[in-house]
């Protein structure tokens, strides 16, 4: 059983990349579940999208993993990273975007968020994680809308490549190459080459 | 057939489709919204043939709709959330009398948490006092087979039936092979038969005695289906003496706690007892027979199920009826949660209980962080005109005023939040209006204002107002039409006059229906536009008797954003005006620079907050330009370093100014 969530703030596009990430599995011959927030939460409130796959045939019964179970957890916000760290195993890997997104109420309560510090503290406590520019990803790419796939593809490429990740249950079972593939199914067409160009301003980008 | 990704409701639309619905209809509401909409894009590119859809007025509306085409004959699908229900409850205590002739099923769905609803009511409870059968999912797939099931019974009893999936059923996705075409089945037309078709105490003495005599048939079916399955778990005593029987959800995160014990118990070498497993997927009427095997020589039992203890009740009801001596733990004993979301873990953790296994505890990772996890409280979004009507309303009341607010059920409730702070209560569809006149009963001086969406305002509002007219409440209804259901996922409604069947009917106007109600004061304004929005509220508040303020703009998913606004640095006074009043989430504020910042990204450039700056230090490019009014340079205060200098605040100005008259 592998089990990815995406973490992040409604309108962020977790959904898609959670989409994508099933068919890869369903194209593989696994059976999978994904369960999404859907409703209040979408007007700016975090967000959590889960996806379950059997890689080794096995049967998926809950579309939610339960906590301590997440091999790969995607952050594409720090805070949501903080918050739904209790999700991630001991040993899984959090890929987590850097910059933060202030919450509304700090403007009004004059208080400076500092994401920074969250990631610092994960660090410390000796979570094991890929910290990813995501300003610089966006910049390269020039569409904002695309961090959730490139978000995706940073987290396949680190787990694949990391040395300390050899026995995280993603490795070898999902590549690049993979996600790729799974694209066109989920995507509008005139979109695909925008997420393939994702994917490829990642490969130049990533320092695993 | 196709294998495709598909979250439960669009699931649950293809089977209908399947079974051969031909009349759909519904209200909008998380987590049902995606069934009716499903339906409408499948007939939209002309893969469901013959199927009519649309999105009713309200449920109850939706429902009798359905009663007039099931009569006919037709295979018909209601959609609600559960309180949606209460709505359509009417005219579903009836109907189940009179019954059906196409077999009509009620897809109603639960939300335990609750994550979008106003309660946590739990509609097999619904069923049982409907005394209408229900299915109960524990997944996708599974809730496919039961729609094909619920329209064989429904046909076969002529009785009603729903169909209770709850929200993580329905928002859960898996890949499914679904039919490529599919043909409503052709309905034969109403026959006349008054008595059948007409309800007087008579037919309902009848209908009684037949609702009575078909219940216990149906019973016994369903201890026959494959929906209450049940199975043995060889452990390493021999034979069970323990059984665990859940609902929903529940039962497949039992399914997944247990092969999870199972790994644990290997691991640590430790034994673990004999069990049974039953889900129950027909709760009512109660599979008794079925549950009478899996239960016979069983000592104890743990009952899993979300929001009410049906099962547990019926578990009991059973135990006396048989004179049996087991034990039932659930939620009456407080084994089981009482209320909100179950969850693998939870469950994970019961059964270990109640199999009296001591299994090591994996510790939990701790983190301690030294900066809060910010809190992300659902908001309105950046550009949303409820921001201008909300602040527009409470401007025009002013400071002095005294006021209750009443907010009703939509995005709008989220008005209640900081810094708005413009909802004073909200209880369900349509009570603003006439909560308002209550206020105004008791506590005449206050004003009382109610605000109600548009699509709120068509499924129940109306008949709140004609009462306000008629007992000359002195209420002052604001409608905020920004010309969609918007909470629930932008659904047309008969203001808007878009249709699920393609093109267009004339819209209702819903100044012409406060009129005709006989609301004599009606004013109207863009709420984006502060100054013309308040005096259209002070305007309407001012008027002794009813009266209405309609707030006409476009939900900001409906239209293209527009060019953000930008900012003046050297014009912005620190004053935070702007972020303190309207709470727009593309504004925030440095405590480095004492300016306000803008999310040029987020910004839809609807520039209610260029109204709201005193020193027009934001300019919205598509408004007239303000010149913004600069305080002479000489104020300018300096950072100690002299790295950063800004203009002073009104109020520290000033103290610069009185300083200067001493």
């Amino acid at each position: 059983m592998i089990n990815v969530s995406i973490a992040g703030i409604g309108g962020q596009g977790s959904v898609l990349a959670a989409r994508i990430l099933a068919q890869a599995a369903e194209n593989k011959g696994w059976q999978v579940r994904s369960a999404e927030t859907i409703g209040m939460a979408q007007r700016g409130g975090d967000v959590m999208s889960h996806v379950r796959m059997g890689n080794e045939g096995e049967a998926v019964f809950s579309p939610l993993p339960s906590k301590g179970s997440v091999d790969v957890l995607i952050a594409l916000e720090p805070g949501e990273a903080a918050r739904s760290l209790p999700y991630l195993k001991e040993k899984g890997l959090l890929v987590v975007a850097s910059s933060g997104i202030a919450p509304v109420n700090a403007s009004f309560k004059r208080r400076m968020y500092e994401p920074m510090v969250l990631i610092e503290d994960m660090k410390a406590a000796g979570v094991k994680m890929v910290v990813v520019d995501d300003t610089e990803l966006v910049r390269r790419l020039g569409e904002p809308k695309a961090l959730n796939v490139m978000m995706l593809a940073y987290a396949i490429i680190a787990v694949n490549k990391r040395p300390d990740c050899v026995d995280n249950a993603l490795r070898g079972a999902i590549s690049l190459e993979d996600i790729e593939q799974a694209i066109p199914a989920c995507v509008k067409r005139k979109l695909v080459s925008t997420n393939e160009k994702a994917i490829k301003v990642v490969q130049q980008v990533a320092r695993i | 057939m196709t294998k495709s990704f598909l979250m439960g409701n669009q699931a649950f639309a293809h089977a209908a489709l399947e079974a051969g619905v031909r009349v759909c209809a519904g209200y909008p509401g998380t987590p049902s919204s995606e069934v009716i909409e499903t339906v409408a894009a499948l007939r939209e590119n002309g893969s469901a043939h013959d199927v009519y859809v649309e999105w009713s007025t309200n449920e109850k509306a939706a429902l009798e709709m359905l009663a007039g085409a099931s009569l006919s004959g037709a295979r018909t699908l209601f959609t609600a959330k559960q309180v949606g229900l209460n709505v359509a409850s009417d005219a579903l205590m009836s109907l189940n009398y009179i019954g059906v002739e196409g077999g009509t099923v009620l897809l109603v769905a639960d939300d335990p948490g609750p994550i979008s609803s106003q309660t946590e009511q739990d509609t097999r409870r619904f069923a049982s006092f409907a005394k209408v059968p229900v299915f109960d999912p524990a997944t996708p797939e599974q809730g496919c087979a039961m729609i094909a099931a619920a329209y064989d019974l429904s046909e076969r009893y002529h009785t009603p039936v729903i169909f209770r999936p709850t929200t993580r059923i329905c928002h859960a996705s898996t890949f499914m092979d679904v039919a490529d075409e599919t043909h409503a089945r052709e309905p034969e037309g109403f026959e006349k038969d008054p008595s059948r078709w007409v309800i007087f105490p008579g037919r309902s003495y009848r209908a009684h005695g037949q609702i009575n005599e078909r219940l216990p048939q149906i019973a016994a079916d369903f201890s026959n289906s494959p929906f209450n399955p049940w199975e043995e778990v060889a452990g390493t005593d021999e034979g069970a003496k323990i059984g665990i029987i859940a609902g929903g959800i529940s039962y497949a995160y039992a399914q997944e706690a247990l092969r999870q014990i199972e790994t644990k118990v290997s691991e640590a070498g430790a034994l673990s007892p004999s069990y049974r497993l039953m889900q129950v997927g027909t709760p009512y009427p109660f599979p008794e027979a079925a549950v009478k095997e899996f239960v016979s020589d069983l000592d104890k039992v743990l009952v899993l199920e979300e929001l009410d203890h049906v099962i547990e009740d019926e578990m009991l009801k059973l135990c006396g009826k048989l004179h049996a001596s087991y034990e039932v733990f659930g939620k009456l004993t407080g084994t089981t949660l009482d209320r909100g979301e179950n969850s693998v873990d939870v469950i994970q953790q019961q059964i270990e209980a109640f199999f009296g296994l001591n299994l090591p505890e994996e510790k939990p990772r701790v983190v301690e962080f030294n900066e809060p996890i910010p809190e992300r409280p659902a908001t309105l979004c950046a550009g949303c005109p409820h921001r201008g009507a909300f602040y527009a309303v409470k401007k025009a009341l002013g400071r002095k005023q005294q006021a209750v607010m009443c907010g009703d059920i939509g995005c709008y409730t989220l008005g209640n939040a900081e810094p708005l702070n413009a909802v004073d209560t909200c209880l369900d569809m349509g009570a603003g209006i006439t909560m308002a006149q209550g206020f105004n009963v008791i506590e005449p001086d206050k004003k009382a204002i109610a605000f109600v969406g548009d699509s709120t305002f068509f499924a129940s509002g109306m008949t709140g107002v004609a009462n306000a007219v008629y007992n000359r409440h002195d209420i002052t209804i604001v409608v905020l039409d920004n010309a969609t259901t918007a909470m629930t996922g932008s659904q047309p409604h008969p203001g808007t006059g878009a249709t699920l069947m393609g093109g267009f009917t004339a819209p209702i106007s819903i100044e012409a229906v406060l009129s005709s109600l006989g609301v004599k004061k009606i004013t109207k304004a863009n709420p984006l536009f502060a100054d013309k929005a308040i005096e259209a509220a002070r305007e309407a508040i001012e008027y002794d008797g009813p009266s209405a303020v309609i707030y006409e703009s476009p939900c900001t998913k409906l239209t293209r954003p527009k060019p953000p606004v930008y900012f003046i640095a050297n014009a912005c006074a620190g004053c935070r005006k702007c972020v303190t009043t309207i709470g727009c989430p593309a504004l925030g504020w440095s405590e480095l620079s004492h300016h306000v910042t803008i999310d040029r990204d987020m910004c839809v450039g609807c520039g209610l907050c260029t109204d709201i700056c005193e020193y027009g230090a934001i300019s919205c490019p598509t408004r007239k330009r303000v010149r913004p009014v600069l305080p002479p340079r000489s104020t300018r205060l300096h950072s100690e370093d002299g790295s950063l200098s800004r203009f002073p605040t009104p109020q520290e100005l000033a103290a610069q100014e009185g300083g200067n008259d001493d």
